[in-house]
């Protein structure tokens, strides 16, 4: 799993690329807690192809701290297999989710 | 137990971390590629496979391993989890709830849930050599 920050529209993204999974888990969820110490955070995961349940719970961890902080969490790009997990798990009830960062940027604006 | 690369059978056994799960996960996308199993067959048949041998590596006091079988018969695909912990039907776990507000969701669970949605059929034994015994099947047709 590899992790790039950036912003856009003025709204921190964390770029996502590779696997969200047992052995993923703790790295990602570090950094986006660090992230979302300063602000809402856009998770584009656009290049993840996989989440497990261990990944669930750093989505939910980082969406609690955004809440609890006052700010906004979204993801973006969902994969066919990723949403499948998503919807299995009734994360798309608790996560906003986006086709593209535009309009998660318009979102959370 | 040995590899079998040109058998079409995946055996695997590995020692308890999450990095195992890793490589699991490795080793059976390139199972999954070399049998031409569709991709988003074998996405779910890697989540069943992660959420079971995860299960025995975070909550398994005293097993010191956890072995894979994965094979492809006809238009199934069939995955057997092994470990030496304590007897544990993590199929016995009851269900999150999915309607929970953000506030109320509680992570605990998940894994069995999408392991129960995911397999055609799954079920659990415990082995008369004292090992967990977790047996799934999955449809192979996209």
């Amino acid at each position: 799993m590899e992790i790039t920050e950036t912003t856009e529209g003025g709204q921190k993204i964390a770029v996502l690329d590779g696997r969200l999974d047992t052995a993923t888990a703790a790295a990602t969820e570090a950094k986006l807690t660090e992230m979302l110490a300063s602000g809402g955070v856009i998770a584009d995961l656009s290049a993840v192809r996989y989440v497990s349940s261990a990944g669930l719970r750093v989505l939910l961890k980082a969406a609690k701290q955004a809440k609890s902080g006052g700010h906004g969490f979204s993801v973006v790009g969902l994969q066919p297999a990723v949403r499948e997990v998503f919807e299995i798990s009734g994360f798309d009830k608790i996560i906003p989710a986006f086709a593209t960062r535009a309009e998660a940027v318009a979102g959370a604006g | 137990m040995p590899d079998s690369p040109d058998g079409g059978i995946l055996r695997l056994s590995l020692p308890l971390s999450a990095e195992s799960v890793g490589v699991l996960l490795d080793r059976l996308e390139a199972w999954a590629e070399t049998h031409e199993i569709p991709m988003t067959v074998a996405s779910r048949m890697n989540l069943v496979a992660e959420e079971i041998a995860a299960n025995v590596v975070m909550h398994a006091a005293g097993a010191t391993f956890f072995a894979v079988t994965a094979a492809r018969a006809g238009d199934e695909i069939w995955l057997a989890v092994e470990d030496d912990g304590p007897a544990y039907d993590p199929l016995s776990r009851a269900e999150p709830d999915t309607d929970a507000a953000l506030e109320d969701r509680d992570p605990g669970g998940l894994g069995v849930m999408l392991v129960r949605r995911l397999c055609a059929t799954a079920r659990y034994e415990r082995t008369a050599e004292g090992r967990n015994r977790l047996e799934c099947t999955l449809a192979a047709g996209a």
